[in-house]
């Protein structure tokens, strides 16, 4: 099993640094780019939700992402030391109906659906002073 | 994030991106999509060639099809690879944004 860990300060143009180390990861351990493209779209959502309500917009906070890899499945733990915020539940969560007019259309909220849907698992705890939300991806040999 | 549009006939417009449409590539395209959806009655937005698509993203296709809506006008989606589409698919927003994968069909829809 290999592991590998990126840091992360609390600005969205930090979110900048996921892409390329996800990219790294993925030509080491030959993630397929379906994968991929399903990784950074999670570790995007879910990474923009703690700069952005978490630590609500504050920067130089940090964030962990720690990589594992298993036969059959990739982890991402994120970690952070923002206020207790479970991204699974409350209104992040709403699955509200689907909008009638583009009008109506929410520009935020749709980040969670769009977590459940490509993740294979997603799962919420509290830490001592933190969360830690991990992602779990199937992978095939 | 690369971003070109051209005028085509029957007073179409069509947007087209060349890139990451992640939260860099949204705030790179965001103006000028605004500033040209400002204007737009007719409008086809090319992703043929976007190769993410997050929730960021969404936005900065949303915001400029309001505009158009907003003035009676129409907007397709054109051409996204499966899994841009598979994106735009589970967040709902084929429903009000047609997506069309034949340039043909895509500019009948805009009649």
């Amino acid at each position: 099993m290999s592991e590998s860990r990126l840091t992360l300060r609390s600005r969205l143009d930090e979110l900048a640094l996921l892409s390329p180390w996800v990219e790294s990861l993925a030509a080491e351990h030959a993630i397929p780019a379906s994968t991929v493209f399903a990784i950074e779209l999670c570790l995007e959502e879910a990474l923009s939700n703690v700069v952005r309500h978490g630590y609500r917009g504050e920067p130089d906070h940090p964030i962990s992402v720690e990589f594992s890899a298993r036969p059959g499945e990739l982890a991402f733990v994120i970690e952070d030391q923002a206020p207790p915020f479970d991204p699974l539940t409350g209104d992040l969560n709403r699955e509200a109906p689907l909008p009638a007019s583009i009008e109506e259309f929410p520009l935020g909220g749709r980040g969670i659906r769009l977590m459940r849907r490509f993740a294979g698992s997603l799962a919420y705890e509290p830490l001592p002073s933190g969360n830690r939300l991990t992602v779990r991806f199937p992978v095939w040999p | 994030m690369q971003i070109s549009t051209e005028e085509l006939a029957d007073g179409i417009t069509k947007i087209a991106l060349d890139g990451r449409l992640d939260i860099a590539g949204a705030a790179a395209v965001d103006l000028k999509m605004n500033v040209v959806a400002g204007s737009a009655r007719r409008l086809l937005i090319d992703l043929q060639k976007v190769s993410f698509l997050g929730s960021m993203g969404l936005r900065s296709i949303v915001l400029p099809a309001r505009a158009v809506h907003s003035r009676g006008g129409k907007v397709v989606l054109f051409a996204p690879d499966e899994m841009v589409e598979s994106v735009l698919k589970t967040s709902g927003i084929d429903s009000l944004l047609p997506i069309h994968h034949d340039f043909a069909a895509a500019i009948a829809a805009l009649q």
